[in-house]
């Protein structure tokens, strides 16, 4: 089926006594889009700074990573705050798009979040949806393999939280790749997510591993096999 | 609020007219020009001087070597203050330079570089130690207080540097470079008058205030002061007016 993006064999990661990783091991499939959930504080976003090199691991060996282009979607929108909408993401993208595609790359990721209209405008006259969804343009637009989000959604309210997983859902239906999503909602990752791996606390091992069948243009809220699925997740994720 | 403004405007006018009220006041107590000159006095000897030849030479030399002392001043205090924010090594090893430079009394600067450099240099020297520590460390500290979170952001989506410093760093740092610049400039004429008045240039203000002094021309020497304040004064409205228009444009 879908070719190997990257694996994790063996990882382990401390901070001093403090024990993060002791042997993690999984394999992420290129353009699947899979969730990380788990307690607050288990390592989830070390995996990502690992992911990412930010962080070095201690023992283990990640392949596949090399000289791959990654993109981030982080729990706050990171904007610049003297740069337009659009001057942000041609602040990340100039040195990667030629100069003549440029303008045309950012206004077609700003229509498709629907905020072509704020193109001039400050980040600070913004709402924090609209942040948000700026960030997810820039995001998308970054000519990645692979994409790390670290709680998109955290800080958004319900409605606003959904509306943009669906636009995120039918972007990346458009041109898929490579999605990692932390989060510690198990519904976000079941709207999102063809896999799902569930962390314990630290030191985090996975506890468990679900795969999501339902298309996803299927899944709202309500659907009754993403509530049981729910229910199951939590069950995991909440027991010893 | 423009009912404030106006009574703002009127309290300062207030103030000034009180100011020339005690010194006229004082003035008259004294009963002596050489020791304490009125205001009247003072003004009809600065038309005196702006008439006479001189006045013009003398006020440009200072202008023209306080603003190159303080352009000069600035780049390198940026320029430094930068590497520091960049490089905690740099920083670490130029604290002790900067608390040293700091630490020295500006006329024991004066006297040593009237030993060592010819009038001219010696304003430009004393000026430039006095306030390139200033700037460098406002910009120092400005780099400080950039997000962390941004420079991660710019750092994970591999900006190159020249973007990352012309776009994040300059503009995040605006309001440190700003309020650098305004100490800077204020400080830079108080010093260069010092200066002056020490190595005696041909051209100076205050190589005429000490040549005033000498001759226990006091109302020039008020005069002369006068002249000081006013340029100090332009100065710090200029900057108010530039900052206040090219910063803060995204709130």
């Amino acid at each position: 089926m879908n070719e190997t993006e990257f694996t994790l064999e063996g990882i382990a990661k401390s901070y001093g006594d403090l024990l993060v990783f002791s042997g993690l091991s999984l394999e992420v499939k290129a353009n699947r889009i899979v969730a990380f959930l788990g307690p607050s504080g288990c390592g989830k976003t070390t995996l990502f700074a690992l992911i990412s090199g930010l962080k070095t691991h201690d023992q283990g060996r990640i392949t596949g990573l090399e000289g791959k282009p990654l993109s981030y979607l982080f729990q706050e929108p990171r904007l610049l705050d003297w740069l337009t909408v659009a001057e942000n993401l041609s602040f990340v993208l100039q040195n990667k798009i030629p100069p003549v595609q440029l303008t045309e790359r950012i206004d077609y990721y700003l229509a498709q979040m629907e905020i072509l209209p704020y193109r001039d405008t400050y980040p600070r006259k913004l709402s924090g949806g609209q942040r948000q969804r700026v960030a997810m343009a820039r995001a998308l637009a970054y000519p990645s393999r692979l994409l790390l989000m670290d709680e998109p959604f955290k800080s958004l309210d319900l409605s606003l939280k959904w509306a943009l997983i669906t636009r995120f859902r039918q972007i990346w239906a458009a041109a898929p790749r490579t999605v990692l999503l932390v989060t510690h909602d198990p519904k976000e990752a079941l709207l999102l997510a063809d896999e799902i791996y569930v962390f314990s606390p630290r030191p985090a091992v996975i506890k468990g591993y679900h795969q999501i069948t339902l298309p996803r243009e299927q899944r709202e809220p309500d659907a009754l096999p993403l509530l049981q699925l729910e229910q199951q997740i939590t069950a995991e994720l909440i027991r010893e | 609020m423009p009912g404030s403004i106006y009574r703002n405007k009127l309290t300062t006018f207030g103030s000034l007219l009180t100011l020339l009220l005690v010194w006229h006041g004082a003035a008259a107590l004294v009963g002596r020009e050489i020791i304490l000159p009125s205001p009247a006095l003072t003004i009809r000897r600065l038309v005196q001087l702006i008439i006479s030849g001189g006045f013009w030479s003398h006020l440009a030399a200072t202008l023209s070597r306080g603003l190159v002392g303080f352009g000069l001043s600035y780049l390198a205090g940026l320029i430094c203050g930068l590497l520091s924010g960049l490089f905690r090594s740099f920083k670490h090893f130029f604290h002790l330079w900067l608390t040293v430079i700091r630490s020295t009394p500006s006329m024991a600067l004066i006297l040593l570089a009237l030993i060592w450099f010819p009038a001219e240099t010696v304003t430009l020297f004393v000026t430039f130690l006095v306030v390139f520590p200033l700037i460098t460390q406002n910009v120092t500290e400005g780099m400080g207080q950039v997000d962390p979170e941004l420079k991660e952001m710019a750092r994970l989506y591999q900006v190159p540097f020249p973007t990352v410093l012309r776009r994040m760093y300059l503009p995040a740092i605006l309001p440190y470079l700003a309020t650098g610049a305004a100490a800077g400039l204020g400080l830079t004429w108080k010093v260069m008058i010092a200066a002056e008045v020490l190595a005696y240039p041909k051209f100076g203000i205050g190589a005429r205030m000490d040549t005033a002094r000498t001759y226990l021309e006091t109302p020039e020497v008020f005069a002369w002061t006068i002249v000081v304040i006013a340029i100090s004064f332009f100065f710090d409205r200029l900057l108010q007016q530039l900052i206040r228009k090219k910063l803060l444009y995204w709130e």
